[in-house]
């Protein structure tokens, strides 16, 4: 900016500069002359000379001086040639010939020094403009370069991670301290996740297993009790009673350790089936929960395609939970479909509802552990689509939901490529 | 029939002890596995119930010693792991079957009945109940030659409650045995008590089916 901002001045500078140096070199060549070629080739017998040309540009003039102080100088002034005042840049020398002093003056018009004025600025704007514009190009491309080591460094930590970060962790190759540091915090702060998400996976397994010996005492000595032919029915009730409250204790802590499970992939992914008989396998295991609600239930999935590489007893565990959602929440004499759609993205099966519905607020939150939303009382123990959630997570599977209360909920899950195949 | 349980929780021991005493079942108990190996060593079983977790070691590494001296013997391995990988190991090394923890005794017991049919080679007669007759290994059920069509899950019901005859069977304990233990999956009595109905009528269309007991506010007994 500064240099634009300066440039009519400094061309200005070397303009006059230059004007200068032209004047001294014309004093060189006149002086020369007279060196060579005696005064007389210029004065003729005059006092004085004098020569301009026709336009007044330049003159040259020569006269003898008065005796006293050498004069050696460059400077603007006004001269008045045939009745015109001009301005002038005046080059003005006094020196001696044959002992008597000459007077030279040699002059340039400020206005023709000017004419160069103008297109110099111009070319050294465009060569600026240029410049500049190099400048800019380069320092992109050389901050690119420089700065790549961040990318690499948010593409492998940040973006693109799912959680749990499985993967062991590749410091980014740089040079650059401040990068390697970036590199290193979050390294530290994502072992520090998975150290935190570990001991809670380790807590839970622990914890519903050590559970399991208890329940299981308890569970033996009621079956035992209520074998008891002596006790009276009141006792015997409350036992069952007694037993329902275990089993729900049983199946919390199972469902509980079937999640730490995946979450520690404990089950092998080994099984190719085709969706549909999976599908048509939960319906007839849940055939009686239909009829009872007199639900109707449409499957219509892709006849001849297999998923591979799953394990197909979350696989039925995850639909078995998903169609039992979609009975239980639903209305009676209401219908299910489920339908699937092969595009780029990806295989999609929907499981559509007629139900009450899932309020949008609290759509993020249903696959939290333990967390009801508008379930009707004592139905379900808030686990079932957490489990959902962490089979869909192991296979890579994405879930959605889609709902609206009291319209219906479609829980959509999508086979990435690769996890699908038409033939085996 | 005579059983050797190898499980270190005292209280549980004991627990499927009284309850395979009562179905006729002679039991001896030990708490880990230097005592399980001395007493097979001793005596031959027909059934050995192993726990995994024990205080001196994997059970798992008992199996293959405990296979030389009761090689004719049944293995039910029972274990609160209940990881898959602890199933297929137990089942490559040769048990017969696999129970995870907690499990009903009931399903206990209905597991060493089916394992001693299938290896033992029990030919059982066809089984009377009332004027009916039960084939469990062909899963049927017959009123003189003609077959009672009954659904895969109303013959698992019936067997069960047959199998357990003279007990009282929770709407629980029948569902559990039926569906399995779903996760998230709520008890719903009302299923049995569907089946129990459809049961009831099919057979009741050939001969009176009053063995079939219902117990108020418990659940369905088949009487003998």
């Amino acid at each position: 900016m500064l240099f634009i901002v300066s440039l009519p001045f400094l061309v200005d500078g070397i303009v006059s500069e230059y004007t200068n140096y032209s004047l001294r070199r014309q004093q060189d060549k006149v002086i020369q002359i007279v060196q060579k070629k005696g005064i007389e080739h210029y004065l003729q017998g005059d006092n004085s000379y004098g020569s301009y040309t026709m336009l007044k540009e330049e003159y040259i003039a020569l006269e003898p001086a008065a005796k006293g102080l050498p004069i050696d100088t460059i400077k603007t002034a006004q001269r008045v040639v045939e009745q015109d005042t001009l301005n002038y840049r005046i080059l003005i020398h006094t020196f001696n010939f044959q002992q008597k002093p000459y007077l030279l003056e040699i002059g340039k018009t400020i206005s023709s020094i000017n004419q160069y004025n103008k297109p110099l600025q111009r070319i050294a704007l465009y060569v600026l403009m240029g410049l500049i514009a190099i400048t800019l190009l380069f320092d992109l491309l050389f901050t690119r370069i420089l700065i790549r080591p961040l990318g690499k460094i948010i593409k492998s930590k940040l973006t693109n991670r799912k959680f749990p970060f499985k993967d062991r962790f590749i410091p980014v190759k740089t040079s650059t301290y401040d990068f390697k540091y970036l590199d290193e915090s979050l390294i530290l702060l994502m072992e520090q996740i998975n150290e935190a998400f570990d001991k809670e996976r380790e807590f839970t397994a622990n914890a519903s297993h050590e559970l399991m010996t208890p329940i299981s005492i308890l569970q033996n000595k009621m079956e035992n009790l209520i074998g008891d032919e002596q006790l009276s029915d009141s006792v015997v009730i409350r036992i069952v009673e007694m037993m329902k409250t275990l089993d729900r204790l049983k199946k919390i802590s199972n469902s509980l350790l079937l999640i730490s499970r995946i979450e520690n992939e404990q089950f092998v992914k080994s099984d190719t089936l085709k969706p549909i008989d999976l599908v048509n396998e939960v319906v007839e295991e849940i055939s009686h929960r239909l009829e009872e609600r007199e639900l109707h239930i449409k499957v219509k999935l892709n006849q001849h395609l297999y998923l591979k590489e799953v394990n197909r007893d979350l696989l039925f565990q995850l639909f078995y939970n998903l169609i039992n959602n979609a009975i239980k929440y639903n209305v009676n004499k209401g219908s299910i479909i489920i339908t699937d759609q092969l595009s780029e993205s990806g295989y999609l099966i929907a499981i559509a509802d007629t139900g009450i519905g899932i309020a949008a607020e609290e759509q993020a939150y249903i696959f939290d552990r333990f967390r009801k939303t508008n379930l009707n009382k004592n139905v379900g123990y808030g686990l079932g689509l957490s489990i959902v959630k962490s089979i869909c997570l192991y296979h890579g599977i994405t879930i959605k939901v889609n709902s609206a209360v009291n319209v219906g909920s479609t829980f959509s899950l999508l086979f990435p490529a690769g996890t699908y195949t038409e033939t085996i | 029939m005579k059983v050797l349980i190898v499980e270190d929780e005292k209280t549980l021991a004991y627990e499927m002890e009284d309850f395979l005493k009562k179905a006729f079942y002679v039991c001896d108990l030990a708490h880990n596995i230097k005592d399980g190996l001395e007493k097979m060593e001793m005596n031959s079983y027909d059934f050995i119930l192993l726990d995994l977790g024990l205080p001196d070691g994997d059970g798992l590494t008992l199996l293959p010693k405990a296979k030389k001296h009761n090689p004719d013997a049944a293995y039910i391995i029972l274990t609160a792991r209940g990881n898959l990988e602890d199933r297929i190991t137990g089942l490559d090394l040769g048990a017969d079957d696999y129970l995870a923890k907690p499990f009903s005794l009931l399903e206990l017991q209905s597991r060493m009945q089916a394992i001693a049919r299938r290896k033992f080679n029990v030919k059982e007669e066809l089984l009377p109940l009332g004027d009916f007759k039960l084939d469990l290994q062909k899963r049927l059920v017959l009123f003189g030659d003609n077959q009672i069509e009954l659904s895969r899950k109303e013959f698992d019901l019936l067997s069960y409650l047959f199998l357990h005859n003279n007990r009282v069977l929770t709407r629980m304990q029948l569902s559990e045995h039926i569906w399995g233990t779903f996760a998230d999956d709520d008890y719903d009595s009302n299923y049995i008590d569907a089946h129990i109905k459809n049961i009831r009528k099919k057979l009741n269309t050939w001969a009176p089916a009053d063995f079939i007991e219902t117990v108020r506010g418990v659940g369905y007994r088949i009487k003998k």
